[in-house]
């Protein structure tokens, strides 16, 4: 695979189909497929991570953190749109709008 | 040592197969192609060849194992017919655009329904947009021939895709005839060593096949794939001007018989290309300007081969052994459209016949060429498409 968003001429690609590199599918963009954007509300996010753990796309960048105590942890550092399919199940899973008080991440249409 | 051998049509692709010692063979057996994996599982129960037999459940399973065989690195082979093929469809379009190199016999039969087990050529003609290489065969030692050669095509790195032999089921498969069985080693130093591209097995090297391909590169991967299967022609003729040396059969893309001087011209197909033979040479006897070209490769389709022998034929009768219903047969529209580029064009038209096993008979052909002449002498042709070998008009 070339670098992201250079595609290729049918000569050059390899036989049949086949992806010869290990981990390209990084530098394949997948936002494109999307019809609705996360959008995530830190101010009310518990950083419980959930939405990390379901996502089927690795788009929750996670970042080093602390917590009130002040023992480290993982935090949320934002949503990588490059491979986000925007199939929201961040939203869904999330327990925060699970309680119904608050919405820590919630769907918006996408901006033609 | 060559030897001579009375065999069926069957029996020398089983052959063959022992010959060529594929890695993998995996079957299910169908009339009329039962006997190639009958006969084959026996020289695996004997140990003649060391090939790995998968016997599967369904023809989508065979194709589906084929392929996985041949994605593994191995060199590999089946066979069956009609409603067999019928199930591997899906699969057959998985093996080509994966250029995987498959070899498979298909021994021509009707395509239910109603049920029928005879030969035509519903089954190959229906597959022709798969990806697959199609070579024809007249006789049993055709046969043969094709498919010692049809692993050198497949393989070739330049092409690297599937191909399909065909004969015509119990027409050829069933019948008995003296052929040339060459030398197994001959056949071993013919074929070659199987390399493999890419292959799963190959630990160090892990690759993805099989990936999902959408807007942004399916039409990039369709368009090599078509850049494949052209360079066939090239290949294809290669291949056999080396089994000509090697063997001493010269075959080509396709066989011109007696056309040099032809006015009038049959364009066959398969067993019936035989009897075709016999009535032009009984009419060159009476001196009738009458000549046949027999398809051999269909899939690639050399057009300008075919165009460039058929420049000084008056007029053209296609004969297909399927019915594209709903539209002319399938080799009928390749021919026509190779003669369209012509300055001055042959009437061209249409007959289908044989379907599901119908007798062709010799005065059936004599016929065609009667009607030939009518419509020569005419300058005009009255029915472009028409069944023969039909009760009722």
């Amino acid at each position: 695979m070339k670098a992201k968003n250079v595609l290729m001429n049918w000569q050059e690609l390899p036989i049949g189909g086949f992806i010869l590199d290990a981990g390209s599918s990084v530098d394949y963009e997948t936002g494109t497929w999307r019809t609705m954007k996360p959008v995530w509300h830190k101010e009310y996010c518990t950083n419980c991570l959930t939405c990390w753990v379901f996502c089927p796309e690795d788009a929750f960048v996670l970042k080093e953190g602390r917590r009130p105590s002040g023992k480290p942890r993982s935090e949320i550092q934002e949503i990588n749109l490059f491979h986000c399919k925007g199939c929201g199940l961040c939203v869904r899973e999330c327990p925060v709008n699970k309680k119904g008080q608050k919405t820590a991440i919630e769907l918006a249409t996408e901006k033609i | 040592m060559s030897r001579t051998v009375a065999i069926t049509g069957n029996g020398a692709i089983a052959e063959a197969m022992r010959q060529i010692n594929p890695d993998v063979v995996a079957a299910f057996p169908i009339t009329p192609s039962t006997q190639v994996v009958e006969d084959f599982s026996q020289f695996v129960a004997d140990g003649l060849v060391s090939t790995e037999l998968v016997t599967v459940e369904s023809e989508h399973s065979a194709m589906s194992a084929c392929i996985g065989a041949a994605a593994a690195g191995g060199r590999v082979m089946t066979a069956t017919s009609s409603c067999g093929m019928a199930l591997m469809w899906e699969m057959l379009y998985v093996a080509a655009s994966q250029r995987q190199p498959v070899v498979m016999t298909l021994v021509n039969r009707a395509l239910s329904g109603p049920i029928n087990i005879h030969a035509d050529h519903s089954d190959s003609m229906g597959a022709r947009d798969a990806g697959w290489l199609q070579l024809y065969s007249e006789d049993n030692q055709e046969a043969y021939d094709n498919l010692v050669m049809a692993p050198r095509i497949a393989e070739h790195l330049d092409i690297r895709l599937p191909v399909m032999v065909c004969l015509d089921g119990f027409i050829i498969s069933h019948a008995v005839q003296t052929m040339k069985l060459e030398d197994d080693e001959a056949v071993r130093r013919f074929i070659g060593k199987f390399i493999p591209v890419y292959p799963l097995l190959d630990c160090a090297h892990p690759v993805t096949i099989g990936a999902l391909d959408l807007q942004d590169y399916y039409i990039e991967h369709k368009r090599a794939q078509h850049q494949a299967i052209m360079s066939a022609k090239r290949v294809v003729q290669e291949i056999s001007d080396e089994f000509a040396k090697s063997f001493g059969r010269n075959y080509g893309l396709f066989e011109a018989y007696r056309l040099e001087d032809a006015e009038r011209v049959i364009v066959a197909i398969n067993s019936v290309a035989g009897e075709v033979k016999e009535v032009v040479d009984a009419l060159r006897e009476k001196g009738e300007k009458v000549g046949l070209l027999k398809i051999r490769l269909f899939r690639p389709f050399p057009y300008e081969q075919i165009r460039e022998a058929l420049s000084g034929a008056k007029i053209v009768t296609v004969l297909d052994r399927s019915c594209s219903f709903g539209a002319y047969g399938p080799l009928f529209t390749e021919i026509r459209t190779a003669l369209y580029d012509l300055p001055q064009k042959p009437m061209v038209y249409n007959r289908v016949y044989g379907l599901g096993g119908r007798d062709m008979l010799m005065n059936d052909i004599e016929a065609i060429f009667a009607e030939s002449k009518q419509y020569q002498q005419n300058e005009t042709v009255d029915k472009v498409f028409d069944f023969i070998g039909v009760r009722g008009d």
